[in-house]
């Protein structure tokens, strides 16, 4: 028989083991250190992903981007302001687009730097990824300035906004095109001399409508629609077939 | 705890057959991959890295298709190419940073991961230099810290220790022996002495096939009886080293010692040796070639390839 009072072990019924606040402290920080020690599995958000990639630019690229809106800004105003032709506004900002087009296109070329395909092939965020991200991010800024070009020199009218719109696309949608041929072909085309005189062809290459102010007639519309569809097209076939070649990865290993 | 399964992995380039029927299981352990360049050892881990798709197979990740896995699999992984690849005008900090975030290592834990690594790597003092301006070694140690960066429990090392000087190697090595706990590490080299000391399992390539596998005793067992010494004068010596695979020529006075590779006693009094892992090195390496001229340039190109046991 147990006393009165008494648990079945003996001990009274309000008796509780003394705490080792020392000893307790100790077991914390041992059940904290192994907790740290755990591999936490992080699944990064797209939105986290996209300012990963944005975030690790050279200070020398955000410089050039801005000197690029800086300057589509400039060029809209100084035309503006000479009241110059129709024209000329048109083929000024068509090499501009082109110019801008290339110099955000090089943030793709980047990924292909001195055998690093391989490398990001194998990161969790694999190099298809990091290609469509920074191909979006230069979609985006492309058309910042698209618009800033549009707002600035545009009439008003949405016909002809509408016509000045396809005017600039092509010769952009063709060297975008271009670039991204290079790119998936030559895969190394990141480096300056050869990105420069892609960026310079292309834009001598955007200057030839000037060699026939007539094209610029409304009846010649239906054609720069035409090549404005096709460009669209091309470029998208280009981006597929870069990354069909990053998939197919047997030459990614070649990239030097 | 992964477990990689290769199912009969063959890669063909055009009509070159780069990996023949390579079937294994990994599972926790430090694997070598020894053979001579050409022999598809870079091919068999960019297949297992999923950088290249093998023509038919398939490699298993715990039971999945790595394909099917994608990020998943990738998550595991720390891969250092052959050829490493790097920003140039990156500093070491804020490349392995930024490979730190496309890896998915949590914002909060890549710094402190970063400082770890360049400390065990020994590039503390040169985190803010560009890359453009490291050198080969230090471009290397920066390769293995990268592919350590988060804490894979793959880990494939593709001729970890080329351009490494003999302190950072066996630096290099006590890094692997102590992460092989929990881990898959996969090393390919053919420095023999990199993977004898570390490997828990030893494979020999050639020719795109896994031509022996096994501890280090198990396949030095193999040619056991087919190593042997020869004290001989110099003009034997020339003709024996035009006949017989050698592992080492060693000047003793006016004679030469040779330690030869060869099924039957290569001449009298000839007397059998211990054999070692790059006589299994040699052994295979030169099976089935005939004995002229021309394979004794080979062979001595590997003899060449065989870092002596030095360090």
């Amino acid at each position: 028989m147990l006393p009165e009072n008494t648990t079945p072990c003996g001990f009274p019924p309000e008796w509780k083991f003394p705490l080792d606040e020392t000893k307790k402290k100790q077991s914390l920080a041992a059940i904290r250190l192994e907790a740290s020690r755990k591999h936490i599995r992080h699944y990064p958000t797209f939105r986290e992903q996209l300012w990963n990639q944005l975030r690790f630019r050279s200070w020398k690229h955000w410089l050039l981007q801005g000197l690029l809106l800086l300057a589509a800004m400039l060029l809209a105003v100084a035309l503006r302001r000479r009241n110059t032709s129709g024209t000329e506004t048109l083929a000024a900002c068509s090499v501009f687009l082109v110019f801008a087009g290339n110099i955000c296109l090089c943030h793709v070329a980047d990924l292909f730097s001195w055998h690093m395909a391989e490398l990001e092939q194998t990161l969790y965020l694999n190099l298809k990824q990091m290609v469509c991200i920074r191909i979006l991010e230069a979609g985006i800024a492309d058309f910042v300035i698209l618009s800033l070009l549009l707002i600035l020199t545009g009439s008003g009218s949405p016909g002809e906004t509408k016509a000045a719109l396809t005017y600039m696309l092509v010769p952009f949608l063709w060297s975008d095109t271009l670039y991204l041929h290079m790119l998936a072909s030559l895969r190394n085309i990141a480096s300056g001399f050869r990105s420069f005189a892609l960026g310079l062809l292309c834009g001598s290459l955007a200057l030839f409508p000037l060699l026939w102010e007539s094209i610029y007639q409304p009846g010649y519309l239906i054609i720069w629609q035409v090549l404005a569809v096709a460009g669209l097209l091309m470029c998208i076939a280009q981006i597929n077939r870069l990354l069909g070649s990053i998939e197919n990865s047997d030459t990614i290993c070649q990239t030097s | 705890m992964p477990e990689l399964t290769l199912d009969r992995i063959t890669k063909h380039f055009k009509n070159k057959i780069a990996v023949d029927n390579a079937s294994l299981t990994l599972r926790e352990g430090v694997y070598g991959f020894l053979g001579a360049n050409g022999a598809g050892k870079t091919t068999l881990l960019r297949m297992i890295c999923g950088v290249l798709k093998p023509t038919s197979g398939e490699i298993r990740c715990n039971g999945t298709e790595i394909g099917r896995l994608d990020g998943d699999y990738r998550y595991l992984l720390g891969y250092l190419p052959q050829d490493f690849g790097y920003y140039p005008d990156f500093t070491a900090k804020r490349y392995l940073e930024y490979l730190a975030a496309c890896k998915a290592v949590p914002k909060d834990l890549a710094k402190g991961k970063v400082q770890e690594m360049l400390t065990l790597t020994g590039l503390t003092g040169s985190q803010h230099g560009k890359i453009r301006t490291f050198s080969g070694g230090m471009i290397r140690r920066l390769g293995i810290a990268q592919a350590l960066l988060n804490d894979p429990e793959i880990l494939i090392l593709d001729e970890p220790t080329a351009g490494l000087d003999p302190k950072e190697r066996i630096r290099f090595r006590n890094i692997i022996s102590s992460l092989s706990k929990g881990r898959i590490i996969i090393l390919s080299t053919h420095i023999v002495s990199d993977v004898e000391f570390i490997a828990d399992k030893i494979l020999l390539m050639k020719q795109g096939r896994i031509v022996k596998q096994g501890t280090v005793a198990e396949v030095t067992e193999s040619v056991t009886g087919k190593v042997w010494e020869y004290l001989a004068r110099p003009e034997e010596a020339g003709r024996l080293n035009d006949i017989f695979a050698v592992s080492s020529l060693k000047n003793e006075g006016e004679m030469v010692r040779l330690r030869l590779v060869s099924d039957k006693r290569p001449c009298e009094g000839a007397v059998l040796a211990p054999p070692g892992l790059e006589d299994v090195y040699l052994y295979h390496d030169t099976r089935g070639k005939s004995s002229k001229n021309p394979i004794f340039e080979e062979v001595s190109e590997h003899v060449d390839n065989l870092e002596r046991r030095t360090l």
